[in-house]
This record gives C-alpha cells, structure tokens and sequence, in this order.
C-alpha cells in the first residue's frame, strides 16, 4: 500500500540480465549456431502494385550454396498471417503484389551470403499496376480495390454528448489539420528467427520478437502442426518497440517451413535494408481537429477526424485506429465529443504497432492546437491545461470515471514546482527561443483490445533460490528485473536469490503481447499472484516449524522471522527443503485477467482501460537564425506512474521514449517516391545519435493504482507523445509560426524564419 | 589467405578470402558473438571493435586488414576469473544498458577514449560515441557512465 517501507521495490537494483548483455555473452537469435544450420533470405517485390505472373529460379538454383528456393506453394498451411481480423496478409505473396519489399520466395544456402545471393537471382514475373500512394488516392470514388473488401482498412467512432450544444457554448472555435509521417523503429538488432527442428517431432522457433505466443499460432497454423508441437523461445531481443509482432510470424513461418521441408535447422536475419521496407511502420496520420473554447479557456468540444495510413495490410491498424480514437480528445474534462478515426490502405509498407501506438500522432495535434487556443485567449499554458484536466471523479473521452490513480494535476503542478530561470520566446541577435508544453494521457494495457491475462510462474529450490517466469518479454525495458524484484519482494529473499527467466510458450499461460504499456502493471500482478502461492506454502511450513501461528511470521532477508523476536529466524532454504518432503508445493504457475473493458461499440463509450499513464513534459529550444539548428536546454518529464518499481529502470524509459518522440517531432522522415522507400538505411534516415540528445530529466508522480503491483502502472510508451508535441510546441513559439506537421525539420525551420523574415 | 593476428590477447590465425568481414571472421571462425551486425554498412557502431587500440566498425573491415594487428572485442574487457571491467561495471551501475544489443560497441568506443583520456568532458564523450547509435536510453545514461567509468578507472590508477 501507499507508504508502505519497501526492501526492493522501490529500488534501482541494476538489471538482472545485465551481466551477460555487458560482456557480450548474452546470446541474441543470429548468435545461436545449431549444426547443419541453413540461411534463408527473402525475394522480396520491387514494385508497389501488381500481378505476380510467375517466379523464375532457375539462375538462383545454379548458384553455388543455393540449397533450394521455396514460395507460397510450399506453405502447408493457410498462407494468411496478421496480427487482427481481418488477417488479410499472405506470408508470400500469389497472385497480388500490394508493397515494394513484399515477400514472394524464400532462398535457402549454405552461407548467409548464398542466400542473399541466390535471393538477388532470382526473377519474379511482376506486372506493374498504377500504385495507390495516399488514403486519398485509395478513397477517391472508383479506386481499384487493394482488398476486396474496399480500401478501408478500419474505421470507428466515438460519440460522447452533443458537439452542436458544445461549439454553441464555445467563444473561440479553432479548425487545424495537422500531419505526420511515418517512423521506422530503427532497434539496433535487426528481426532475426531461427527455426530448429528438434528430434522429438516438435519444432523450436528462437526468435527476437515481442509477442512469442502470437507467432506461435501463426507458425503452427502455417506449417499445419498442433500449436502444441510449437515451441517459442524468445531470446535476448535487441529492442522492438512494437517492430517485432508482426514480422517475426512472418519470419518464423518461412523459416519453419524450410526447416521442415530441408530437415535443418534455418536461421533468417533481415538487413537493415529489408527491416526498413519489409516489416511495419508507424502510421502517417492526418488528423483535423474543431476545437470549441469558452474565453476562459473551458474546452467545450471537439470535433476530430484521423485518417491513417494503413499501408498494404491490416497488421494491427483496427488497433491503432480505436487507441487514437480514444486519446485524440486528451487528458481533459470535454463534455462534447466526436471522434472518427479511419485507417487506410494504400500499396506502402504495411503499418502497425509502433511505441505510443497512435497516441504520439494525435498528442501533437491536440496539444498544438491547445496550445495556439491558449495564445490567442492570453491563458498560461499550464493554465490552460490545469483548468481542464482529468482528476478524480471526472469521466474521460469514453465516460470512463476515474475513481482512482488520476495524477494529470499533480504532473502539471510539479512542472510549475521546477520552473526554468527564462522561459517562453526570447530573442537575441543569433537565437530564437521558445518554450512548449504538452500533457498527455496514455490508457495502459489492453483495453478496448480484447482480453487481457498474464501467465507467470515462481518457483523456490529447496536452497531458498527463487526462478520466476512470465509469458511477457524483456525488451531491454527491464520486465526481467522488475518481476524479480516483485518476487523477491513477496517472499523476503535477497535479488540476487533470484533468478528471472527468459521467455518461452510452453512454459507459462498465453500472455498475449508485450505491448501497451501492460508489461508491469499486469506482468507484475501476476508474479505477485505466484509468488503469493508459493509464500502461502513457506507461511504453512514455517509456522509449524516454529510452532506458532502462520500470522506471526514474516518472510524476510531470506529467512522466515518471528515477528516478535527478530532473532528467531530459519533459514528459508530450510523451510523449502521441509515443505517440499511435507508436500506444500513450493512452485506456483498463476494466471490473472485484469477486468474486461465494457462499451457501446458504436460510441465508444464506457469503461476501457484499467489505468491511465498521465503526463506533462515542457521543452526549451533555442534555435539558431542563420541555419535552423535547434538545440534542446532543457527537457523536463513528469508522469504518474502509481508506483516507482526501480527508479532507475523507469528514468531509462521515459529517456529512451522521448528521444524517440523527439526524433518524431524534429529529425525521422521516410522519403517514399513513387511507392518505393528512398531512404531505407541509418545514414538517410534520421535516428538520433548521441550528438542529437536531449537533456531530459525525469520526475514523477506516484498516484496508487489499485490495479497494479504495488500500486504501479506503466509508463513504456507515454513520453514518445509528450516529447513530440512539447518539441513541435517550443518551436512553434520560438520560430513565430504554427508548425502544423512532424516533422519540424532544421529545414522546415529555416524556411519558417526566412519567410518570416521577408514578411515582417 | 591465411593470416595471424592478437585477438584479446591470444594468437590467433585464420584461413581467409579476399572478401571475408572482420565481423563474420570474428563471429563465426572465433565464436565472438559479442561482436553484433547491426546494419553491415558501417552506420550503426554496433560492430566496433578496436583494431591497435582504435574503434573501427568491423562490418566495413576486410579480415585482412586484422592481420599482424592487436584485436580487443568486448570478450577480451572481463578479467580472467570473470570480474567486470570497471567500464562495465559502470554501464550496468548507471543504468546505461537497456536491450544491450549497442553495448559492446559503446563500451568499446569508451575504452578507446577513456585509455587516452580518463576525466572527459561530456562533448568529448560524445564525439567518440557518435559513430554508435542506441535506440533503447536515450544516451544520458551512456554519457554518466562514461563519467563513472573514468572516476573507477582512477580509483584503479588508470588499468
């Protein structure tokens, strides 16, 4: 509970895995080496649309190391992958080709270099349709259809009051439309899958991935076999960021199939060329935005139309397109809302789940335009937001009430508590400065999404050791070590007693993704659930060891104490060893469901999520007039995240995501022309190296959520928005001028100041 | 060809073609898979190694150009019964590893800059950290333990 003194949690205990990752020992998928082992690459479409009329491999074949070739025909099973209905996407493509990099055959060699060798050998017939490039082309009347049900991938709405009554009581009205492309996830490791098949007729897939009992079923299905001959070992994943769903199935299904068919083992790792074009991005969005305002500053209504990029397959936009939705309006009390939210298709890369999930796109705009009602009714820009924010007993967006853990006040409030020495625009002969806000909401875990359960396991050795598991994934976020300081937690042993295992399907419940913020809030309740059985066991054991009731025994620094005479302790190894020879088990595998989300599916009303991730960042800008060079002064974070289970490990976080955010909002631009990728490589394409860091400090807020461990929520995604828009914000004010899309290039920037240079 | 070189301190010799990578030579004949492919274009830094106490990328490199040099990976840093370095040690203490996949990179990078120079300024630290991209911390953390790695270093007179 809140206040309560803590040995672990609380803590910023160094991660658990961290030993193996800094000398280099910890093995990543493309480190695995298995005998006989086999290299695949893919063939991949060079061309956004089109009729695929045949393959020729015959020049592949000959090619020295090139041990076979396999296509759409070798697929046992459906050929159909896809993280949501519709599942409109074929592992290889037969007849359509809907994307420049889309996969139509699979190379095996010898060597890595064979395989990608043999791949560029290989000739597909292609015949080149006129390609649809935006949701606009794909919308206007009489477009070809790139599925056969339309080119709307997923459209929903979200209806709360009367916006007519809303803009009626408003003084001000503002219409915006704002823009932004997409992003590349850019983790250092590229995708990487290893399908080994093991001599007991069951198949191992290593896979760098994020949702391992996802492509579990995709592979199974795909390779026609029992999910149960299926199993999924996540290795040491080198970041995914919403990257590794959807095309670590595909990876995992083509190279299954060829270790089958090839009875090898086949290792496939993309080049940072193919990550780029051949697996999914973040949606560009459109969004228009008709604020009503009262002159108080009193946001009356909204009235909001998202349109995404969709890209050439569904992946997870039905998703994406009800988070943005939900979280376009903000976090703030509106009486009067409409939302709709439409995700297209269109013959790019497909689209899907990227840290932030369609909260960063629709954050920028709705703190833009905030922001630029806050300017023009004179109102401070922490004013503004203060006078409308979510706090208890208030509904959201969705008429949820928020009963508890609701800290988007106090977030702001400590923002005001740290002010800067100068702040807002100021000028000098060589700078522009400026100073943006944004505050932002983020629903944790699943939601409206569908069901959310955690699997995890603990289990005691008889020498006191712990070994916990989940059915979650370490993504470098650090779920490992938290689940360990949980479980120590629980049963009074020291950290370094446990140890938190990696992932793998047959060992805990479906868990579903990784995704959505959920891993600590639900990952965590769920080894409290474990380790609370196990716990139960100890108490039982200890108290008829020392012959006393189980209420007068704690568990702590790896003993069992009296409460009453903290000398009388037995070591917990001892306690093991005797519940074990009494049958107390001392192993507990748990599974724990967070509440269901209950809503009118045409109105988007009612109760989502379980908890909210609130946030308020502030960035100060100074740009240089002769060149647009920005440089960040400052960057404050402030989230409530319920709870603080390692201080240091969520710091890491809310750093790692703005940076992200802020390579969003100023620097990450895919340049597509005529459908095809420009720049599908880390020198064209923008990622921030250290030279472009920001100075971001992080505070927090500890707002209990009764639905988390120990009162924690998370916070993985949240500040990709925050840095986003307080980014676009700041030099919105610096440069003069409303910035209306990300990103906010040094280009865009001089341009901005040259054109209002001439006009002043 | 066949060519020889120190690789973290031990001799070593290979058999090698004209095109074989530093990377794959160090990976694949000599099991270093602390080496990592981020990218094979030189972009990343994932794959820094110091060649004769310099990082270079290794995904760029020819094998041949290892020959009758002095290798150090990210295997060759630990001490021989295991014990962390101090710069790992102080990448793990300041939180400065995350999914860990840049790491062996960037400790290498900071070995390079620390061995010249023990007490740098943060600008310093971050021009020899700027051929290595992290996607994972936001690199303030690999700035402070950079920082903490030099004060350690001086602690142990400089090893």
């Amino acid at each position: 509970m809140a206040g309560e003194d803590y040995r672990i949690i609380g803590k910023s205990h160094i991660k658990v895995d961290g030993h193996e990752l800094v000398t280099g020992q910890a093995k990543f998928a493309g480190d695995l080496y298995f005998p006989g082992m086999l290299y695949g690459c893919a063939v991949r479409a060079a061309v956004p649309a089109g009729l695929l009329k045949g393959i020729d491999f015959s020049a592949a074949l000959q090619e020295p190391g090139v041990v076979d070739v396999i296509t759409a025909d070798d697929i046992a099973g459906p050929n159909i992958m896809g993280v949501l209905p519709p599942f409109d996407q074929p592992v290889m493509a037969t007849e359509l080709i809907r994307y420049a990099g889309e996969t139509v055959a699979f190379v095996l060699g010898e060597t890595r270099k064979a395989a990608s060798r043999g791949a560029a050998l290989v000739k597909p017939d292609i015949e080149s349709i006129p390609p649809l490039l935006s949701p606009e082309e794909s919308l206007k009347k009489g477009a070809r259809k790139i599925h056969e049900g339309g080119n709307i991938t997923f459209s929903k709405k979200l209806i709360k009051g009367s916006i007519e009554e809303g803009f009626r009581e408003s003084d001000l009205i503002l219409e915006n439309q704002y823009e932004t492309t997409f992003q590349e996830h850019a983790y250092i490791e590229p995708e990487t899958v290893c399908a080994v098949p093991a001599g007991d007729n069951r198949i191992t897939i290593h896979a760098s991935c994020q949702s391992p009992f996802h492509i579990r079923g995709h592979i199974a299905a795909n390779l026609n076999v029992p999910m149960s001959k299926v199993k999924v070992i996540q290795s040491y994943t080198g970041g995914s960021f919403g990257g590794k769903d959807d095309v670590a199935a595909e990876m995992g299904i083509l190279a299954g199939t060829a270790a089958i068919k090839l009875r090898k083992p086949v290792m496939v790792i993309h080049s940072r060329e193919e990550s780029i074009i051949g697996s999914n991005l973040r949606h560009a969005a459109k969004i228009k935005i008709k604020s009503g305002f009262t002159k108080e500053g009193l946001i009356k209504a909204r009235d909001i139309k998202i349109t995404l990029d969709g890209g050439a397959y569904a992946s997870e936009s039905p998703f994406v397109v009800m988070k943005a939705l939900i979280h376009a309006a903000g976090p703030y009390v509106i009486p009067h809302i409409y939302v709709e939210s439409t995700a297209v298709y269109t013959n790019k890369t497909y689209t899907g789940a990227f840290r932030g999930f369609g909260v960063p796109q629709v954050t920028f705009a709705s703190e833009s335009q905030i922001q630029e009602a806050a300017d023009k009714l004179e109102i401070g820009a922490l004013e503004i937001r203060k006078l409308n924010a979510l706090r208890i007993g208030t509904t959201t967006a969705t008429s949820q009430l928020l009963e508890n853990s609701a800290g988007m006040v106090e977030t702001l409030e400590e923002v005001e508590s740290n002010p800067l020495a100068e702040e807002g625009f100021r000028e000098d002969n060589l700078y522009l400065y400026g100073t943006g806000y944004a505050g932002v909401i983020q629903g944790i875990s699943n939601g409206a999404e569908g069901i959310d359960v955690v699997g995890a396991s603990v289990q005691m050795g008889q020498d006191g050791s712990v070994l916990v598991g989940t059915g979650l994934s370490e993504l470098g976020q650090g779920s490992r070590t938290v689940f360990a300081q949980i479980a120590a937690e629980v049963l009074g042993v020291p950290l370094e007693m446990v140890t938190s295992r990696l992932c793998d399907t047959d060992s805990v419940h479906d868990s579903g993704p990784t995704v959505a913020s959920r891993g600590t809030t639900v990952g965590g309740i769920s080894v409290m659930k474990a380790a609370g059985e196990v716990k139960k066991s100890l108490l039982k054991m200890a108290s008829i060891m020392f012959k006393t009731e189980e209420k007068n025994i704690i568990l702590k620094d790896g003993f069992a104490v009296l409460i009453f005479d903290d000398s009388a302790r037995i070591p917990l190894a001892d306690v093991a060893t005797a519940a074990y020879w009494s049958g107390f088990p001392i192993m507990n595998t748990a599974f724990s469901r967070a509440p269901d989300s209950e809503y009118d599916h045409e109105t988007h009303q009612g109760t989502i999520y379980i908890a909210f991730n609130f946030g308020t960042h502030r960035m100060d800008v100074r740009i240089e007039k002769a060149t647009g060079k920005v440089v960040v002064l400052d960057h404050l974070a402030v989230h409530d995240v319920g709870k603080v289970i390692n201080p240091m490990l969520m710091e890491g976080q809310v750093e790692g995501a703005s940076l992200i955010g802020f390579g969003l909002g100023h620097m990450e631009k895919i340049l597509y022309k005529d459908g095809i990728i420009e720049n599908p490589n880390l020198a064209d394409y923008s990622v921030p190296t250290i030279m472009d860091r920001i100075p971001t400090k992080v505070l927090s807020v500890e707002e209990y959520n009764p639905n988390g461990p120990y009162g924690a929520k998370g916070i993985g995604e949240p500040p990709v928005a925050g840095a986003a828009a307080s980014f676009v914000n700041a030099v919105s004010q610096a440069v003069g001028v409303r910035f209306d899309k990300m990103p906010v290039t040094r280009e865009d920037i001089l341009k901005a100041i040259g054109i209002k240079r001439r006009e002043a | 060809m066949k060519i020889e070189f120190i690789c973290n301190g031990k001799n070593k010799a290979a058999d090698i073609e004209g095109d074989t990578r530093a990377l794959d030579l160090l990976r694949q004949e000599l099991g270093l898979t602390g080496v990592k492919e981020g990218c094979g274009k030189g972009e990343c830094g994932a794959c820094t190694i110091l060649l004769n106490g310099k990082p270079v990328a290794s995904c760029i490199l020819p094998a041949a150009k290892l020959a009758d040099s002095e290798v150090i990976t990210i295997e060759g840093l630990s001490e021989a019964n295991g014990d962390l370095h101090p710069i790992q040690k102080a990448f793990l203490d300041e939180g400065a590893v995350q999914c860990g996949f840049c790491t062996p990179g960037m400790v290498l990078s900071s070995y390079a800059l620390l061995t010249k120079n023990i007490k740098p300024e943060t600008d310093e630290i971050e021009t020899a950290l700027s051929g290595n991209m992290c996607r994972c911390t936001g690199y303030g953390k690999i700035v402070a333990a950079v920082k903490r790695s030099g004060e350690l270093l001086e602690d142990n007179h400089g090893r």
